[in-house]
C-alpha cells in the first residue's frame, strides 16, 4: 500500500505565484529544478558543502539541496533567473561578475552570485571579511576567487553609488 | 563556397602592440548566460519524456558478491528499469567503477534514488581491503592486478656512480617526501544524457573532447559514429578528469537502447570520489648533494605510483633541474582503488613536491640563498628572470632570514618559499574551424572544440574579430557540436596550441578571399586592403573605406566560407613558470596561513589576458589546496573511503585565499601560441611548505602540511 502525503504548496518564485504539490521530504532544489524547469540553480554536492545550489527565500541566502520544499509555502522565493530586469537586462551583481571575468565554468556562478546579492541586501558595503564570510559555502575549483571577490567589491561600490542588488 | 588562400601569403600572428582584440583582457561570450543561470550544463539538459538514472556503487574495494537483486527496486512506484550489472557470484575487485552493481531508471530522481536503495546485496568483503600502499607492499598480499602490486616502471642512471658523486659533497640531504592522492572535485560530476531513438543518438556529456566523444557512444549504442551527435555548449570544469564517456555513459546508452527514452545519467559527488578519478599519489626516497659552490651535483631516486589500479603520473627525476650525476627507480605501486586519470599536469605537482623541497633542503644547508641555488642549477635563462621577478613581488630582498630559518619562539613567524614549473603543451593536428560570412555582415567562427572554462569560446570569435579589425561582440562563435567541424580533446594543455592555429587559419583564409572580393570594389590590389576599426581601405586611403558591412556585402547571395587547420609554426609548446609563497605559521599552535602568492607564467601570445590571469589564479589556488587541505583517507581496516564528499574532502574557499598576483611573462617574446594552465598548478604547494621552512625551521615532508603535522615538528625545535 502506498500513502499519499503529499501537499499542495504555494509560493512566489522569481515575482510570480507558483502552486506545487509536494512530498513532505521533497527537497527545494529538486522542485526547482525538476519539476519547475529553473535548471539554473546548480547541484554540486547535495549535502550544503558547495553552495552551487543557493537560493533566495525571504531575501536570505539558503541552500536549497538541504532546504524542504514544503517550507516555503507563502514564502517568496528568488533563484538567479529572477535577478535579472526586463528583457534580461543584468542586474549589478550579474553585471560586476561578467565585467569583472568572474566566471570560468560557471557551474559555482549562479550560487556564488546569489550569495552576493544576499549578503548586499543586508551589507550594502561589505569589508573584505564580511565579503569572505558571506562567501564562506560557496566552492569554486576553477577561478582561485579572486577575480569573484573582485567583483563583489565593484557590485558593492555600484550599489552604494545607488542602484539595487 | 570554399576559398583557398593565395599561396605567397603564409599566415602569421600580428605583432602584438598592433593587436586590438588579442593580447587585452576581453568579456568572455558565455560571460552573460553563465550570470543568468541560462547556461544548459549536461546535469541540466531536460527532454521530454526522459528518464533518471541511478547506479549502485557498492563502497566497499573487494568482494564476493552472494546476491545483487533488483526485483524490490522494480516495485518502487516511479521506476520504470532496473538492472543487475554485476551479479551473485561475481567479484569486485577494487573500488569505482568495478564495484557499480547495479542500475535504476525512474520518472523522477528521487523514486530513482529510492530504487537504488531497495536494491538488496549480498556480499562477503575481502580482507586485506589492500586500499593502502602499505597493505600492497606486504609481503602476502593477494595480487590485485595481472602484474601483481609492484610494477617497475623505470631505471636510469647508474646508482653508484651517484653514491660516488654524493661522497664528494658538501651536503647531502636524505629524505623521504610523500604526497597523497588528490581529486579532481569539477563542480559538476561526471555524466550525461543520452536519446536514441534506436538509428541515431543525440547526446550531452559533461566532456572535456566533444568531437571524441561520437565514436565512444557510437560503440555502446551500436552504432555508427557518425549517428551520434554530441552537444556540450556548457559544462562544470574537468581538469582532465572528464575523457572518456565513463562506466556512466555506457551504462546510460544500456539504458536508453533498453527504454528508448532519453536517459538521464550524472553521478553523485560519492560517486565521483569513488569511480571518476584522482592525480595519483606518490612518496619519493631522495638522496641529494651539493658542493659549496651552489652546483647540486647528484640525485638519487626511488619513487612509487600510488595510481591505485592505474599506472600512476611522475616525471623522471631531476625534473626541472640540472643535475649531472642522476639515477632513478620509478615504481607502481597498486591499490584496489578507481585508476588515477590524467589530471591538470598529471604527475608534475607530485614531482614538483618532492624536487623544490629537496632544493630546498640542499641551498639551506650549504648556507646558499634558495633563489640563487635554484638559479645555479637552472640551465634556461627564462627561470632566471622569472624567479627574479616573483622574488622582487613577494618582497625576499627585504626578508630578514634568507639563508636559514626564523626562530621557533611561541611567536607568529613568517617566510618565503620559491618553486617553478614547465609544461610541455603543445598543439597538434585534428581541429578545422570554420569561418562563414554572410551578405548582411554577421560572421561566425566554428568549431567543435569544448570550453572548460579556459575562454577557449572567447578566443574562437577573437581571433577572427582581430584578422577583420572588428570588435569581438561583432563575432559569434560555435562551440560544443560534434557536428561542427573536429577538435582535439582538451587535455594536458593542448587546446589552445591546437586550435588557435586551425582558428587562425580560418580566418585567414577567409580575410584573403574577402578581400578578392572587396578589392575590385576599391579598384586596388587584394594584398593591399587594411582591415581596421570596423572598416576596410586601400592601405594609406583611410577615406576610401568601406564599412565592415559594405565588404560583406560583395559576398553575394552564398556566404563565404573558408575553412582553416593547424598550422605548426603557429605554435610553440614549452612554458615556464615561477612561484612564490609568503606565509605565517603560528608557532605555538602550528596554524599556516598563506599571507600572498606570485605566479609569473608564459606562453607566447597572451590571447586573453583577462583569462589568462584567472588560469593562473585557479591553478595558485589549487596548488594552495593541495599543499594544506586536500587528502583523500581510506580506513584501512575496512577498506572505506572515509573522504568521499565535500565535508571531509576539503577543497579551499574563499578563506583561505591569500593576497594574490597573477603575472603574465611579457618578457616571453615568442610570436606563437601555447596552452599553459597545467603549468599553474605545479609549484604552489612547494613554495608553501618551503616558506614554513624558512619562516620557523619545520620541514614537512609529506602533504597536506596540516597543522598537526606542523606541531609536532615544533615541538622537537624548542
Ligand atoms: S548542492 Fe547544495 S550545497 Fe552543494
Ligand atoms: S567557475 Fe568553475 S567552479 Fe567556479
Amino acid at each position: 500500500m502506498t500513502i499519499d502525503n503529499s501537499m499542495q504548496i504555494s509560493f512566489e518564485l522569481n515575482g510570480s505565484m507558483r502552486r506545487a504539490r509536494v512530498e513532505p521530504h521533497e527537497r527545494l532544489i529538486d522542485l526547482l529544478r525538476d519539476v519547475l524547469g529553473e535548471t539554473g540553480t546548480k547541484e554540486g554536492c547535495g549535502e550544503g558543502e558547495c553552495g552551487a545550489c543557493t537560493v533566495l527565500v525571504e531575501g536570505r541566502a539558503v541552500n536549497s539541496c538541504l532546504f524542504p520544499a514544503p517550507e516555503v509555502e507563502g514564502l517568496r522565493v528568488v533563484t538567479i533567473e529572477g535577478l535579472c530586469g526586463e528583457g534580461l537586462q543584468l542586474s549589478p551583481v550579474q553585471a560586476a561578475f561578467l565585467e569583472g571575468g568572474a566566471t570560468q565554468c560557471g557551474f559555482c556562478t549562479p550560487g556564488m552570485v546569489v550569495s552576493t546579492v544576499a549578503l548586499l541586501g543586508e551589507n550594502p558595503a561589505p569589508s573584505a571579511s564580511d565579503i569572505r564570510n558571506a562567501l564562506t559555502g560557496n566552492l569554486c575549483r576553477c577561478t582561485g576567487y579572486v577575480q569573484i571577490v573582485e567583483a563583489i567589491q565593484s557590485a558593492a561600490a555600484k550599489l552604494s553609488a545607488g542602484g539595487e542588488a | 563556397m570554399a576559398t583557398t588562400p593565395s599561396p605567397q601569403d603564409k599566415v602569421a600572428w600580428e605583432p602584438r602592440d598592433e593587436m586590438t582584440v588579442l593580447n587585452k583582457d576581453a568579456r568572455r561570450l558565455d560571460g552573460p548566460v553563465k550570470v543568468t543561470g541560462r547556461a544548459v550544463y549536461p546535469h541540466d539538459v531536460r527532454l521530454p519524456n526522459m528518464v533518471y538514472a541511478r547506479l549502485l556503487v557498492h563502497p566497499a574495494p573487494r568482494s564476493k558478491l552472494t546476491r545483487v537483486d533488483v526485483e524490490p527496486a522494480r516495485q518502487v512506484p516511479g521506476v520504470v528499469y532496473a538492472e543487475v550489472l554485476k551479479s551473485g557470484g561475481e567479484e569486485v575487485l577494487y573500488q569505482g567503477d568495478d564495484a557499480v552493481l547495479a542500475v535504476v531508471a525512474a520518472e523522477t530522481p528521487e523514486a530513482a534514488e529510492d530504487g537504488v536503495r531497495a536494491v538488496v546485496v549480498e556480499l562477503e568483503e575481502l580482507w586485506p581491503p589492500m586500499v593502502t600502499p602499505e597493505q600492497a607492499l606486504a609481503d602476502d598480499s593477494p595480487k590485485i592486478t595481472e602484474n601483481g602490486n609492484v610494477v617497475v616502471a623505470g631505471t636510469r642512471g647508474d646508482q653508484a656512480e651517484v653514491e660516488a658523486t654524493l661522497g664528494r659533497c658538501d651536503a647531502v640531504v636524505e629524505a623521504s617526501y610523500s604526497l597523497p592522492v588528490q581529486h579532481h572535485a569539477c563542480l559538476e560530476t561526471h555524466g550525461c544524457v543520452v536519446d536514441f531513438d534506436g538509428e541515431k543518438a543525440t547526446t550531452y556529456p559533461s566532456t572535456q573532447m566533444v568531437t571524441g566523444s561520437t565514436g565512444m557512444f557510437a560503440r555502446e549504442l551500436g552504432i555508427s559514429r557518425s549517428d551520434v551527435r554530441v552537444l556540450t555548449p556548457y559544462m562544470g570544469g574537468g581538469f582532465g578528469a572528464k575523457f572518456g564517456i565513463g562506466k556512466e555513459g555506457a551504462v546510460a546508452s544500456e539504458v536508453a537502447k533498453a527504454l528508448m527514452r532519453p536517459v538521464h545519467l550524472m553521478l553523485t559527488r560519492p560517486q565521483e570520489f569513488l569511480m571518476a578519478g584522482n592525480r595519483s599519489g606518490s612518496k619519493q626516497v631522495m638522496k641529494g648533494g651539493a658542493t659549496k659552490d651552489g652546483v647540486f651535483q647528484a640525485l638519487y631516486v626511488e619513487a612509487d605510483k600510488h595510481g591505485g589500479m592505474g599506472r600512476g603520473s611522475l616525471p623522471t627525476p631531476p625534473y626541472i633541474y640540472d643535475v649531472a650525476s642522476n639515477a632513478s627507480t620509478i615504481r607502481q605501486v597498486h591499490t584496489a582503488t578507481d585508476a588515477n586519470r590524467a589530471m591538470r599536469a598529471p604527475g608534475h605537482p607530485q614531482a614538483s613536491f618532492a624536487m623544490e623541497s629537496m632544493v630546498d633542503e640542499l641551498s639551506y644547508a650549504i648556507g646558499m640563498d634558495p633563489v640563487e641555488f635554484r638559479k645555479k642549477n637552472l640551465s634556461s635563462e627564462v627561470y632566471h628572470r622569472q624567479l627574479d621577478r616573483v622574488a622582487k613581488e613577494i618582497g625576499w630582498a627585504e626578508h630578514e632570514h634568507r639563508t636559514e630559518p626564523g626562530k621557533v619562539d611561541g611567536n607568529v613567524r613568517v617566510g618565503i618559499g620559491f618553486g617553478v614549473s614547465t609544461w610541455g603543451s603543445g598543439g597538434r593536428p585534428g581541429c578545422k574551424c570554420e569561418v562563414r560570412i554572410e551578405a548582411d555582415g554577421s560572421i561566425r567562427s566554428s568549431v567543435g572544440t569544448q570550453d572548460l572554462g579556459t575562454g577557449s569560446r572567447t578566443y574562437v570569435a577573437s581571433i577572427v574579430a582581430e584578422e577583420f579589425g572588428l570588435e569581438l561582440s561583432q563575432v559569434e562563435a560555435r562551440i560544443g557540436d560534434s557536428d561542427l567541424p573536429p577538435s582535439v580533446g582538451s587535455g594536458g594543455s593542448v587546446t589552445t596550441g591546437s586550435l588557435a592555429p586551425a582558428v587562425k587559419d580560418a580566418a585567414h583564409n577567409a580575410r584573403v578571399a574577402l578581400c578578392d572580393k572587396v578589392a575590385p570594389v576599391l579598384e586596388c590590389d587584394p594584398d593591399e586592403l587594411t582591415w581596421q576599426g570596423g572598416k576596410v581601405y586601400p592601405t594609406g586611403e583611410p577615406d576610401r573605406a568601406l564599412t565592415w558591412k559594405e565588404a560583406c556585402a560583395t559576398v553575394g547571395s552564398d556566404p563565404l566560407v573558408a575553412m582553416g587547420e593547424f598550422q605548426p609554426h603557429l605554435h610553440q609548446g614549452r612554458v615556464h613558470g615561477a612561484q612564490a609563497a609568503k606565509i605565517s605559521v603560528d608557532t605555538l599552535t602550528g596554524e599556516i596561513k598563506v599571507l600572498k602568492m606570485v605566479t609569473i607564467q608564459d606562453q607566447g601570445i597572451p590571447l586573453i589576458r583577462s583569462a589568462l590571469r584567472s588560469q593562473i589564479n585557479g591553478g595558485m589556488v589549487q596548488a594552495l589546496s593541495y599543499g594544506l587541505l586536500e587528502q583523500r583517507v581510506h580506513d584501512a581496516d575496512l577498506g572505506y573511503m572515509l573522504t568521499a564528499n565535500l565535508e571531509d574532502y576539503k577543497i579551499a574557499g574563499v578563506q583561505e585565499i591569500p593576497e594574490m598576483v597573477a603575472i603574465i611573462d611579457d618578457d616571453d617574446t615568442r610570436q606563437t601560441v601555447c596552452g599553459m594552465a597545467e603549468a599553474t598548478c605545479i609549484p604552489g604547494h612547494a613554495a608553501i611548505a618551503n616558506a614554513l621552512y624558512n619562516a620557523c625551521g619545520v620541514r614537512i615532508r609529506d602533504l597536506p602540511l596540516s597543522a598537526d603535522r606542523v606541531v609536532t615538528e615544533l615541538a622537537k625545535r624548542i
